[in-house]
């Protein structure tokens, strides 16, 4: 089964391997899998589970997406080193489909970690703040934004 | 248009991933361990923050010894490589004396100059004797030689303009020319996959950039409307001037431009066409003149034409040539700079780029033996030394291009590139698939070169193979084999491969 990979414009090539296809399948999918494995490995119950593949994903897609700015690489000189990822994407145009199946993400994953838990106390309540702050941070209201200068530029 | 598995392309996506979570977690306990450690910084900053190395430090010194191999003896069809090793795990490679000789799969050598040639290199060697290998100045104080004048005037005459004007390196031609022709308030309109000298040279002119899907000219036409509608940003005034920059054969693809589309489209809209030759000069075409002449476009509607005399020539350097028709253009820079109106000057474009291009004015021309290369390989392929030589080693690429590429389609490889081109990039992929195929092709002495992200985009790495005329048949041959071992090791044909001829032979003969 093939796909057709058709270059896109965007010239940043922190951002530009978003847009080609496979990638929305191959998030989902490590998801998925990391569920398994943390069930595998700490034998707890399936909601014990998915919480902390839920709180794990907060704390890896904040420190990546909107924590730590610039590009991995010295190519481009610099011209992205005062944004996040998420402020990079599809060159800062808001409510794309990727950034909106972004945001969907969270979402989802706090239902069915919530779900899976019967919506038990410590639980929710991690959750619930992790999906709030995920969520608040791609708004588009958000972009370029840092409240009391927190991870400002120098 | 490249054509990925599906599964491909999330395994793909799955190893980067990988590869970027151990890379994290060794630069977070490095962070640790060095915490303990005293700094030896002393105050003064660090050159690089801490997330600009991480692609070199983590991805890219893993496989360090796949790229940046020394050579010792001249880039021809067969050339010395020196073998390497390393104690720490690639992080510093060491030389030894040893040599292997592989066949050369990676040089830009598209016909044959690059090692040495009995009509160039005696006439080089004299005039590395007469001249000397430097003029030691700059083109406006005593380093323009007689060589200069000769090398332009052929330079122009071979490329069909009326005028050219000639520098010392590929790269800085693009990217000292574009800040001089551009500036702000001018419209640079570029494909996507143009070279980073480009995008560089773009970049420092300080006009507006947009860029428009590669080779596509119907999105072309759309960004050109839709940016001439707009007008600059913020203020909405019509654009000084727009430029759309295109290359003749991509790089990285192989692919030939669409040129005559993208003419007509530049020409409907009054937008000036700079056509970026640097490896389609000389290699493509019935008598080399390049892509115009494969596609049919003529010179002069080509408002800028730049190349670089790297790859089919065998030497160094760049080089612009210009049209008459852009007597509107300078004239609005010179309107521009004396900031009145006053009567129209005529000037040639290249005359106007010589006292104004830095690459011109302040730094080293080109070195005299280097600028004889030039010219007598350009004599060499026009037939001008009297032999049949240059029309030889024109076809001798033709054929060589078409039966390796149409050789590898078969075997399954996916291949990149457009019929007559020398530059065929097979497709890789996964990370690990880059060094696994340059490293056993190298054990059996091929060299290939290999592309990675961030060259090339993240998902599609590939071998890039450049074809030369100096290749014999049997070199080609010898080359099949080992990449479709290879290739068979690594598993990269993701095409399934065309059934054998004899056994079609079988069938049609059962029929009748």
């Amino acid at each position: 089964m093939y796909v057709r990979a058709v270059p896109p414009t965007d010239l940043n090539r922190n951002t530009e391997w978003f847009t080609y296809p496979g990638v929305w399948t191959t998030y989902i999918l490590i998801l998925f899998f990391s569920w398994l494995i943390v069930l595998s490995l700490f034998g707890s119950s399936p909601g014990t589970a998915w919480t902390i593949v839920h709180l794990s994903h907060f704390f890896v897609t904040y420190h990546f997406f909107h924590w730590k700015k610039g590009t991995p690489f010295g190519d481009d000189q610099g011209i992205y080193n005062g944004l996040t990822w998420w402020e990079q994407i599809d060159n800062g145009k808001q409510l794309t489909r990727n950034r909106k199946f972004l945001t969907v993400v969270p979402v989802v994953l706090y239902l069915i970690a919530s779900h899976t838990t019967d919506y038990q106390n410590p639980m929710l309540f991690f959750n619930t703040l992790a999906v709030f702050v995920l969520v608040v941070a791609k708004f588009p209201n958000m972009h370029k934004v840092r409240i009391f200068g927190i991870n400002a530029d120098h | 248009m490249i054509t990925i598995p599906y599964l491909t392309a999330l395994t793909t996506y799955f190893s980067y991933g990988l590869l970027f979570a151990f890379g994290q977690f060794r630069d977070f306990f490095r962070k640790i361990f060095d915490w303990w450690h005293a700094s030896n910084l002393q105050g003064y900053a660090p050159i690089c923050l801490g997330l600009e190395d991480f692609y070199f430090r983590r991805l890219y010194h893993r496989i360090q010894d796949c790229f940046g191999r020394p050579i010792s003896s001249a880039p021809d069809a067969w050339f010395d490589v020196v073998e390497r090793y390393s104690n720490d795990n690639n992080k510093t490679m060491k030389r030894t004396d040893k040599i292997n000789r592989c066949l050369n799969l990676g040089s830009y050598n598209y016909l044959g100059f690059a090692a040495s040639d009995e009509y160039c290199t005696p006439r080089v060697i004299d005039s590395l004797n007469r001249f000397s290998a430097s003029t030691c100045s700059t083109r406006v104080d005593g380093g323009t030689t007689t060589v200069h004048k000769e090398l332009e005037e052929c330079v122009a005459n071979f490329v069909g303009k009326p005028a050219a004007i000639v520098f010392g390196m590929g790269y800085v031609t693009n990217s000292a020319i574009l800040p001089v022709l551009m500036g702000k308030g001018g419209l640079i309109i570029s494909d996507s996959l143009n070279h980073n000298s480009i995008v560089n040279g773009a970049r420092g002119s300080g006009a507006t950039i947009r860029v428009f899907q590669h080779n596509t000219p119907s999105h072309l036409e759309k960004v050109l409307r839709e940016q001439i509608a707009e007008g600059q940003p913020r203020t909405h005034r019509p654009w000084k001037k727009i430029i759309v920059v295109v290359e003749g054969i991509y790089s990285m693809e192989g692919e030939l431009c669409k040129l005559p589309e993208i003419v007509a489209i530049c020409k409907k809209y009054k937008a000036y066409v700079y056509l970026d030759e640097a490896h389609s000069i000389g290699a493509v075409g019935k008598t080399g003149r390049g892509v115009c002449e494969l596609l049919g476009v003529d010179t002069a509607d080509v408002d800028i034409m730049m190349g670089t005399f790297t790859k089919s020539f065998g030497s160094c350097g760049g080089y612009i040539a210009g049209s008459k028709l852009l007597e509107g253009f300078y004239s609005v820079m010179m309107a521009g700079a004396i900031g009145k109106i006053c009567p129209v000057i005529r000037e040639e474009l290249i005359q106007y780029l010589k006292y104004t291009c830095p690459a011109h004015l302040y730094t080293t021309s080109i070195s005299p033996p280097a600028a004889r290369q030039i010219i007598s390989a350009i004599k060499v392929i026009l037939g001008e030394d009297g032999s049949s030589r240059g029309a030889q080693k024109l076809a001798r690429i033709r054929e060589n291009s078409n039966f390796f590429r149409s050789e590898l389609q078969k075997m399954g490889f996916e291949v990149l590139g457009d019929n007559d081109s020398p530059v065929m990039p097979i497709m890789l992929y996964n990370p690990a698939k880059i060094p696994a195929f340059s490293r056993e092709c190298l054990k059996q002495n091929i060299a290939v070169v290999t592309v990675a992200f961030p060259a090339t985009p993240l998902l599609l790495a590939r071998a890039r193979i450049c074809i030369s005329a100096a290749h014999t048949k049997e070199d080609l041959l010898k080359a099949l084999e080992v990449i479709s071992e290879v290739g068979d090791m690594v598993g990269i044909k993701y095409f399934p491969a065309e059934p054998k001829k004899l056994e079609q032979g079988k069938d049609t003969i059962k029929l009748e």
